[in-house]
């Protein structure tokens, strides 16, 4: 059966793309099969995990759950766009320092998750980021760590506000 | 304060760049030019004969390039017990008959996913059905169907190839027992002749997926030109995935190599070889072309190895005043199709309580049986997480009969520092009690227990012990350093990540003994090819043997370092020391020469000697195998680590719903080589004992895992979390590098009771059964009219 390929426009980690995509091709699968942009993962194919997050515009998607061609003219970011000039974020930096996260297979989702929520939302509360994080499943670190991480990138925001 | 400058730090992680930066790559990450995908046709059947396989239409498709069958594989068998009398029965294809829903029928490898998924719904597989039993008590009995014939072994079996003189021999198993032990010590009659309590309680444990988020993935690639098999996949140990691809594809150990990735999460779940990669390897090789097999999240639940079903009987006799005299515990084992490591579980069951309390009259008696159902592996803690449930929890029943604290009642249970155990194991360190009486303190126990009924609200405490380490092939760990011209090193050691911090851990041990700043240390691990002999990561003796392995070969260094120096100073090695990449003159500081110099100077001197550190360590020194697990005697591990775990809980009556309101956490791992590292590993544990106690079943119907998905299998999400309050309860092991030990899956077990305890302290209910759901716990608030 003939698929008829579609041109999507896309721009990932601040490089635009002209691609040809089939129509029923992920969000997912176009970064990690035809990009090379692997830091996005796989786990439970069901949009439960959040494993596969990525920021599109300013919100946190995963990117299992969306069609390529939906993000057409539209900018995502991916764990590979967060570090700039080889300097991290200070999100990285605290997830570094805080030790927060072990196999290191669900990270990137979270950082993506959580990048966008202090987007959003520069100053949330603890229990504001445990909601926020309900959608990133992580088995290794009891979340304790991370959450700690994020927490202490949010005070930080309000200290320097 | 730690005299230490690096070990005992909380420094980052030798792994986080590349993991927070997203290049670090895993199985699932890897892509080889002209690659294949290969897919797997299961088993709707629980029990069937395979009349037919019809595979003509799938070969004939488009960008098929292989179709197998268990044809192809007739007679390859694998196990991880697979002993002289006990040989392996797993296969990686089903031959004549299916046994479980799920098996391997049929695998393709095709250009791409969807092409081989097309494949599977071409073929055609006609099955006669068989009677089924999936319950281990009926399976037992005379006239039920018999699951396994004569269980026969073409080759030699692994204990013949790692060493043991018997000859493998036949076996049928009768009434589907899988595996039996039977141990005992003291004179179980006379002990519960001497009690004033005796109580029998019987509690179940489901199975549970380890749920790592990397689904377990292989790439194969094999090269016909040089015969070479190389393989990306997740695993725990490479010595024992690579023994297992060589001995069943029949190929040499070292054509085959294991390549480093990073591992996406194990428990356990990862250490034993698959059908899958058994495929995916043969799929390889008779293609001559790269294969990559990916497990949907659906078979990782249904066809993956998940933790022992455990049914669990104990009787246990107890003096007045709280004396643990005599303990009978029985234990059924629903092993599923194949008997993975019930035995072991079964064994472990015993061995891991028996380093915690002193019962002095015991007889443990296991029984496994097969059934028609997917079958279990070690689940971070291998058996003690089922024992400990049904241990801590009869603990607490004995306690409110007796009017006992279940605090005191357990400290005046605990072993002793420096006892030898009954089969010869010495508790060098012994930090149990300390834990105890950490976690009673971190919650408010004196203040709190018994004391919240009001309010719903209850504690309850649990415990655990764990080897670090023990005999299993290669029994011994080495590790090399090299000293390069910088004066930095590179350390060699074949030990994988898996999120467990080995990395990290390692490193700041051979960057301490040799007085250089973590960064100097250069590691090269996972690789089977560029390491030397490893032990193992899945039988947590990870820090202990393997880490040991590192400080050897730094020690090793280091001396050869302070040799050179002597005789550069003209002084005796005792009179140096070493720091910031140079040997110094203890009493003239300003004295040093650095290690590039030493290297050079010591390549002149000494026919070129360019100094590299070796060092190994043997995971159980005093034997030369392994302990009899029928049995039960031998020596067993060089070291236990202990935890125990205290739960804060709210329950509220009209749904069954529990809130974990706080988690105390204490540790036993001799000494913190990474702080941070330990601390996570027992959040990681704290939450993941909360999932057993409250969440986690895979429910099967009629042998179908009827919640295969993450949608239907809840685990913690970070809402869950509770305040978790950790505690150190260290107690400095002599054997273990910088008196470190085993970390990484002690404490699971210790949640589960601490949590079924806090909910009885709550609301005055007991559920026998794992998980604790508000439907379980709602009949029990009803039944024991509460």
């Amino acid at each position: 059966m003939e698929i008829t390929k579609k041109v999507l426009k896309v721009t990932v980690n601040g490089r635009p793309y002209e691609l040809l995509v089939k129509p029923k091709t992920t969000l997912l699968q176009l970064l990690r099969n035809e990009l090379g942009l692997t830091g996005a993962k796989q786990s439970c194919m069901d949009n439960s995990c959040g494993a596969c997050t990525v920021i599109i515009d300013n919100m946190a998607v995963k990117a299992c759950s969306v069609l390529a061609m939906q993000v057409n003219g539209k900018q995502i970011t991916t764990v590979e766009g967060l570090a700039k000039d080889g300097v991290l974020t200070p999100l990285q930096d605290a997830f570094l320092r805080h030790s927060a996260f072990q196999c290191g297979f669900c990270t990137p989702g979270k950082l993506m998750s959580a990048t966008a929520m202090l987007q959003e939302t520069p100053n949330p509360t603890e229990e504001e980021i445990r909601r926020d994080m309900e959608g990133n499943l992580c088995r290794c670190t009891g979340y304790k760590q991370y959450i700690e991480a994020i927490m202490e990138v949010a005070q930080k925001k309000e200290v320097s506000k | 304060m730690s005299e230490y400058s690096v070990v005992g730090k909380p420094l980052p992680r030798v792994d986080g760049l590349k993991k927070l930066s997203g290049q670090a790559k895993f199985t699932v990450d890897i892509v080889l030019p002209d690659m294949l995908y290969a897919k797997i046709l299961r088993s709707p059947h629980p029990h069937a004969r395979i009349l037919s396989i019809d595979t003509s239409q799938a070969e004939a498709l488009l960008g098929v390039a292989a179709v197998i069958t268990g044809k192809d594989t007739q007679g390859i068998r694998y196990g991880f017990v697979d002993t002289p009398s006990f040989p392996a029965e797993e296969r990686p294809m089903a031959e004549e008959k299916v046994r479980f829903i799920g098996e391997s029928v049929v695998a393709v490898a095709a250009v791409d996913p969807d092409t081989a998924e097309d494949a599977l719904d071409l073929i055609e597989v006609e099955y006669d059905p068989l009677p089924a039993v999936f319950d281990p008590e009926e399976s037992m009995k005379d006239g039920a169907p018999q699951i396994h014939g004569e269980i026969t072994r073409t080759t030699s079996c692994a204990w013949e190839d790692w060493g043991v003189a018997r000859k493998s021999h036949s076996y049928t198993p009768i009434n589907n027992v899988a595996g039996k032990v039977e141990f005992s010590y003291g004179d179980l009659n006379k002990g519960f002749a001497e009690a004033d309590y005796i109580r029998e309680d019987r509690f179940k444990s489901p199975a549970t997926a380890h749920m790592a988020m990397e689904p377990h993935t292989i790439v194969a690639s094999y090269d016909p030109l040089s015969g070479k098999l190389d393989v990306w996949l997740n695993h725990m140990a490479y010595e024992i995935k690579r023994y297992w691809l060589a001995k069943t594809l029949n190929m040499p150990n070292e054509k085959i190599r294991v390549h480093q990735t990073y591992v996406g999460g194990a428990f356990g779940g990862k250490a034993v070889i698959f059908d899958f990669e058994v495929i995916a390897a043969f799929l390889s090789r008779k293609l001559g072309r790269p294969v990559k097999l990916e497990l949907t999240r659906e078979e990782v639940f249904s066809t993956c190895r998940n933790s022992i079903r455990f049914d669990t009987t104990l009787k246990t006799g107890v003096k007045k005043d709280g004396t643990i005299i005599a303990q009978h515990a029985k234990v059924i084992v629903d092993a599923g199709a194949y008997k993975g490591s019930a035995a072991v579980a079964m064994y472990l069951s015993h061995a891991f309580n028996d380093s915690c309390f002193d019962r002095h009259n015991v007889l443990h008696e296991g029984v496994a049986a097969y059934t028609n159902k997917n079958f279990g592996f070690a689940k971070r803690g291998h058996g003690s997480p089922q024992m400990r449930f049904a241990f801590d929890s009869q603990i607490d029943m004995i306690c409110e009969h007796l009017g006992l604290d279940p605090v005191e009642f357990m400290l005046k249970n605990c072993r002793k520092k420096g006892e030898v155990l009954p089969n010869g194991d010495r508790l060098d360190s012994y930090g149990l009690p300390k834990c105890i009486q950490g976690v009673a303190d971190a919650i408010g126990w004196k203040e709190k227990r018994g004391k919240q009924k009001d309010k719903n609200r209850g504690m309850g405490i649990g415990v655990n012990g764990m080897f670090s380490g023990s005999g299993y092939w290669p029994f011994a760990c080495s590790a090399i350093v090299r000293l390069n011209h910088n004066g930095t090193v590179t350390l060699m050691e074949g030990d994988v990540e898996f999120g467990q911090g080995p990395d990290t851990a390692y490193s700041q041990i051979v960057a301490e003994t040799l007085g250089l700043p973590l960064e100097d240390v250069t590691l090269v691990a996972g690789d089977s090819e560029l390491c030397p002999l490893n032990y193992s990561n899945f039988l947590s003796g990870g820090l202990f043997v393997g880490g040991g392995a590192c400080y050897y070969a730094a020690l090793d260094l280091r001396n050869k370092l302070l040799k050179a120096g002597s005789e550069f100073f003209k002084t005796a090695p005792e009179d140096l020391d070493m720091k910031n990449r140079a040997v110094f003159i203890k009493a003239k500081p300003q004295k040093s020469v650095p290690f590039g110099d030493l290297l050079r100077i010591n390549i002149q001197k000494h026919l070129g000697d360019a100094m590299i550190g070796v060092g190994y360590k043997k995971a159980v020194p005093e034997i030369e195998f392994y302990p009899s697990l029928s049995k039960g005697t031998g020596r067993f591990t060089d070291a236990y680590s202990y935890a125990a775990a205290a739960a804060e809980v709210e329950v509220d009556r009209e749904t069954g719903r529990v809130k974990v309101l706080k988690l105390a956490m204490a540790d036993d791992c001799g000494n913190r080589i990474n702080p941070a590292a330990v601390e996570g590993q027992m959040a990681s544990q704290a939450v993941m004992g909360m999932g057993d106690a409250l969440l986690e079943e895979v429910i099967d119907e009629h042998g179908r895992v009827i919640n295969p998905t993450l949608v239907d299998y809840e685990i913690p999400r970070a809402f869950d979390v509770p305040e978790i309050i950790l505690v150190d309860g260290c107690d400095w092991e002599p054997k273990g590098p910088y008196g470190g030990k085993e970390a990484g899956e002690v404490a699971r077990a210790a949640v589960i009771p601490a949590i079924a305890n806090a909910i009885h302290d709550a609301v005055g209910v007991r559920v026998f059964r794992v998980p604790i759901t508000p439907e379980r716990l709602l009949t029990a608030l009803k039944n024991q009219g509460k």
